[in-house]
């Protein structure tokens, strides 16, 4: 373990000190400069430091690399794109009541484009992103937001004063980057507009470019999920280990079942059977109100959300999947379980909105009724002998 | 060794239809599946609430979860045995035999028109007929699928152990699947087609046995049957 860390360690610094060379990209102040502007002292940030390289499951030798990483991360040029979305993942990130460090940090690292929060628009936001790509090449983060609208030639999301599709934006983005984050459930696997019936075409950023890229989904992901991508990034300069949905795995190995503070409920048998209930009071389970944690990867049940301060569970709602490809429409209905799900059509329609019980106890009936004739009749004639 | 049965004073050969290691493993399949099914509806939807205990040592959940993983494991023994019998054990071959009977469309055909009241039995080489030898196939397909999405969900709840083992090849076929969402839809399928299995099965075998009579039903307790002489 010692030998692997001295290692680990030795690739960490080699490449914090390519990155430091990087020029830095805006601004004279530092990262650290602007942490101390904004009232957040060393120690704190140490704090934060430390923090994160658990979270990546670094051991903790390591912390003093993590809070360098943090602090040249200005030198990474980053391009974040909107394609078909809410701006709800900016919105995790950027808007809390306080500004986390995460924020922070992620305000004043060099965002060469980001729609929400840059100043320009118009002709001159083109020109922005134009000259970002042109000026780092294959260096660059490209961050997107949002599913991407096939149909129509992509026509359904049209942008900015050339009025390109998001497809032609998101594939010139993608082909000059250095790495490729899908921040999102709809930029990651689709999410709600790729929902059945789809009628944009929306599909993920990994359908329009052959590179990697790596899904950060949620709905939104929280922002440690976010930052702790990018870091991992800073240090490693390669990808991480991702899951069968490129997921990266220190963030999305587990089930939100595994860790949820209601487990115990659930082993128990002890479920909130309507909203509002005693039991709902008494915090037990949401299994049985449509708990979708048992089939959902993701971290929320160890990391909550806003600081720390709470989670859809400890609010007292049932996990809805939605860091989990097609969620929209694999995990529904949100507050019955898994076995209410409802399927869209089969039988030609005639079976659309049955659960699997009622289509089982239906064909159940039917051959009950077969089994009934096909005995009464054989009584009166019997079969040949 | 003909005999005679004597208050019908049909003459019959007794036939060995079912060895005790088969019907051995028929009766605990058949309990594994009453027991899984059970247990497995409550997994879905917990019907029933635990008395009210101030201590937490009330498991419920956990203690049904624990009888399915049991009974699961005991199906999966099971079914690994009697897929040993039946491809490799020469007391046996009778089952494979049915295969030839399996190809003939006319026996297909016979059998049928039997069901419908039309015609006579047909002669059979093997010990099922071709529509239970499909019947069969279409019910080890599901248990088979049944055991690999419960392997799926099991490898989700253990990560250590047996569970750990099995937990990359598992991954691999949860995506396959879809995700875990639809792991446990489909194994929630296949628990109806075997319910539907089932039913059809036990009424087919009182069937075969009030009308063919030849202690058809009797075959699956003592292993023989009465076989008339055609």
């Amino acid at each position: 373990m010692e030998n692997y860390d001295k290692s680990l360690k030795k690739i960490f610094t080699k490449r914090l000190q390519a990155v430091q060379k990087l020029p830095k990209i805006d601004g004279s102040k530092s990262i650290i400069d602007i942490l101390e502007e904004k009232g957040i002292s060393r120690r704190d940030f140490m704090k934060w430091a430390s923090y994160m390289t658990a979270y990546l499951g670094l051991s903790s030798s390591f912390v003093p690399t993590v809070a360098k990483a943090a602090e040249v991360a200005d030198r990474l040029p980053i391009i974040w794109l909107h394609m078909a979305e809410c701006t709800g993942c900016s919105e995790s990130l950027l808007r809390s009541d306080a500004p986390t460090i995460d924020s922070l940090i992620f305000d004043y690292i060099s965002l060469e484009y980001h729609e929400t929060i840059m100043a320009a628009s118009g002709w001159q936001a083109e020109q922005n992103l134009e000259g970002a790509i042109e000026k780092y090449k294959g260096k660059y983060i490209l961050m997107v937001e949002g599913g991407i609208p096939t149909k129509l030639d992509g026509h359904f999301l049209t942008l900015g004063a050339f009025a390109k599709t998001g497809q032609d934006v998101a594939k010139e983005a993608a082909d000059g980057a250095a790495a490729i984050f899908a921040i999102g459930t709809c930029s990651s696997f689709g999410g709600i507009q790729a929902a059945a019936p789809n009628p944009t075409g929306a599909v993920p950023l990994s359908e329009i470019t052959s590179k990697p890229v790596i899904n950060v989904p949620g709905c939104p992901p929280s922002e440690k999920n976010i930052v702790g991508t990018l870091l991992h990034y800073i240090l490693y300069g390669t990808l991480p280990a991702l899951d069968a949905y490129n997921r990266p795995k220190w963030a999305y190995e587990n089930r939100i079942h595994d860790l949820c503070e209601r487990r115990g409920h659930f082993d128990a048998g002890e479920f909130v059977q309507s909203f509002g209930d005693e039991g709902a009071k008494k915090g037990y389970c949401l299994y049985k109100v449509g708990c979708k944690g048992p089939y959902t990867f993701n971290n929320c049940s160890k990391e909550r959300f806003n600081q720390h301060t709470s989670w859809p569970i400890q609010a007292g709602h049932g996990c809805i999947g939605c860091s989990e490809p097609q969620f929209w429409d694999k995990m529904g209905p949100f507050e019955e379980p898994m076995a209410d799900h409802l399927f869209h059509g089969p039988f030609g329609g005639l079976g659309a909105d049955a659960t699997v019980d009622k289509i089982g106890i239906s064909l159940l009936t039917i051959t009950a009724i077969g089994i009934g004739a096909h005995a009464a009749i054989s009584a009166v004639k019997p079969p040949k002998e | 060794m003909a005999q005679l049965n004597e208050s019908l004073k049909i003459p019959c050969k007794e036939e060995v239809e079912f060895s005790v290691a088969f019907r051995w493993q028929h009766w605990i399949r058949a309990l594994s599946i009453v027991v899984l099914v059970i247990s497995g509806f409550y997994l879905a939807y917990p019907f029933l609430s635990p008395p009210v205990n101030a201590e937490p040592t009330g498991f419920l959940y956990a203690l049904f979860r624990s009888w399915h993983e049991i009974f699961g494991f005991i199906l999966v023994a099971v079914i690994l045995y009697k897929a040993f019998l039946f491809f490799f054990s020469k007391q046996h071959a009778n089952e494979r035999v049915s295969f030839k009977d399996f190809l003939n469309p006319s026996v297909w055909i016979s059998q049928i028109k039997y069901y419908l009241l039309i015609e006579k039995h047909p002669a059979i080489k093997g010990a099922y007929n071709p529509l239970q030898f499909i019947a069969y196939v279409g019910f080890y397909i599901m248990i088979f699928l049944l055991i690999l999405t419960g392997l799926i969900l099991y490898s989700n709840v253990y990560h250590s152990g047996f569970g750990g083992l099995i937990y990359a090849p598992m991954k691999f076929f949860e995506t396959l699947f879809g995700g875990l969402s639809t792991v446990r839809i489909f194994h929630h399928i296949l628990t109806w087609g075997i319910i539907l299995f089932v039913t059809v099965h036990v009424y087919m075998a009182i069937y075969n046995s009030v009308f063919g009579k030849e202690g058809g039903m009797d075959a699956i307790f003592s292993g023989r049957k009465w076989k008339k002489n055609h």
